[in-house]
């Protein structure tokens, strides 16, 4: 075993880590474009922001437990985890600010 | 406002466990381990905590901010605060577990990895921070003040 190899729940919990962050942004953009979404949304848990949360936890430790289970830990160092989880954190960011970026209408509230 | 408190003690366990992860020695591990368990503990408060007040009383703040002069602290900062949370959630959650498995830190890759994470919850928690400063003037804004 290479000495940056890491045990199954760290390499399983951080690869759905990686999904579940990625899968926020999905959900958020899908969310707020589709109204029945939304509605469903806000039917389930009575808010939308709690079915997303409850959502991406079950997401994150069912994935964990399925990633666990297989042998992801012998093709997956520490290295190579923190890369993906750098860019989906940072493309998920960038999803989440740009798709409210028309919101942030700062110039309209300054008085020239 | 007590999420606020969390979240920022959270944030700052954050950086005390970068600091002993970059001087990783076997004397530190049981600290190592401990402060990635309260960073998670903290984090999971903060957002139990602002997650009921968010969804009880924040709708009457949103309406303040929005027919006030600065509307755009709900339309963009409360907006992506809210959705951003839940990758430093889901990080904090995963610290401890990252933190068990590459046990013991003997390897740069691995210290990097648990750096790496923390330095993503500190930056992640600073916007927090600042993005909930704005929403809090906002309302201020809203009110006329």
């Amino acid at each position: 075993m290479n000495n940056s190899h890491m045990g199954k729940y760290a390499a399983g919990f951080g690869l759905s880590l990686v999904v579940t962050v990625l899968l926020n942004a999905v959900i958020l953009v899908i969310k707020e474009i589709s109204t029945p979404v939304m509605s469903v949304m806000k039917a389930i848990l009575g808010h939308h922001w709690t079915t997303h949360g409850s959502l991406l936890i079950v997401i994150y430790i069912v994935l964990g437990c399925l990633f666990s289970a297989t042998g992801f830990k012998d093709r997956l160092d520490s290295g190579k985890l923190l890369k993906y989880i750098i860019w989906a954190v940072v493309i998920s960011v960038i999803i989440i600010a740009g798709f409210f970026l028309p919101g942030l209408n700062i110039t309209a509230t300054i008085k020239y | 406002m007590l999420h606020v408190l969390f979240g920022v003690l959270g944030i700052l366990f954050a950086v005390a466990l970068f600091v002993d992860v970059l001087n990783a020695h076997e004397g530190n591990y049981r600290r190592i381990k401990k402060l990635s368990s309260a960073v998670a503990i903290l984090i999971v408060l903060a957002f139990l905590i602002g997650g009921y007040w968010y969804v009880v009383y924040y709708g009457a703040d949103r309406e303040i901010i929005k027919a006030g002069k600065w509307p755009w602290a709900h339309n963009y900062f409360m907006e992506v605060k809210e959705h951003i949370f839940f990758s430093l959630l889901l990080l904090s959650i995963y610290l401890p577990i990252a933190v068990h498995g590459v046990m013991p830190l003997n390897n740069k890759k691995k210290k990097n990895l648990i750096l790496g994470i923390c330095a993503l919850i500190i930056l992640l928690g600073l916007f927090m921070e600042g993005a909930g400063g704005i929403i809090s003037k906002g309302v201020t804004m809203g009110l006329g003040r």
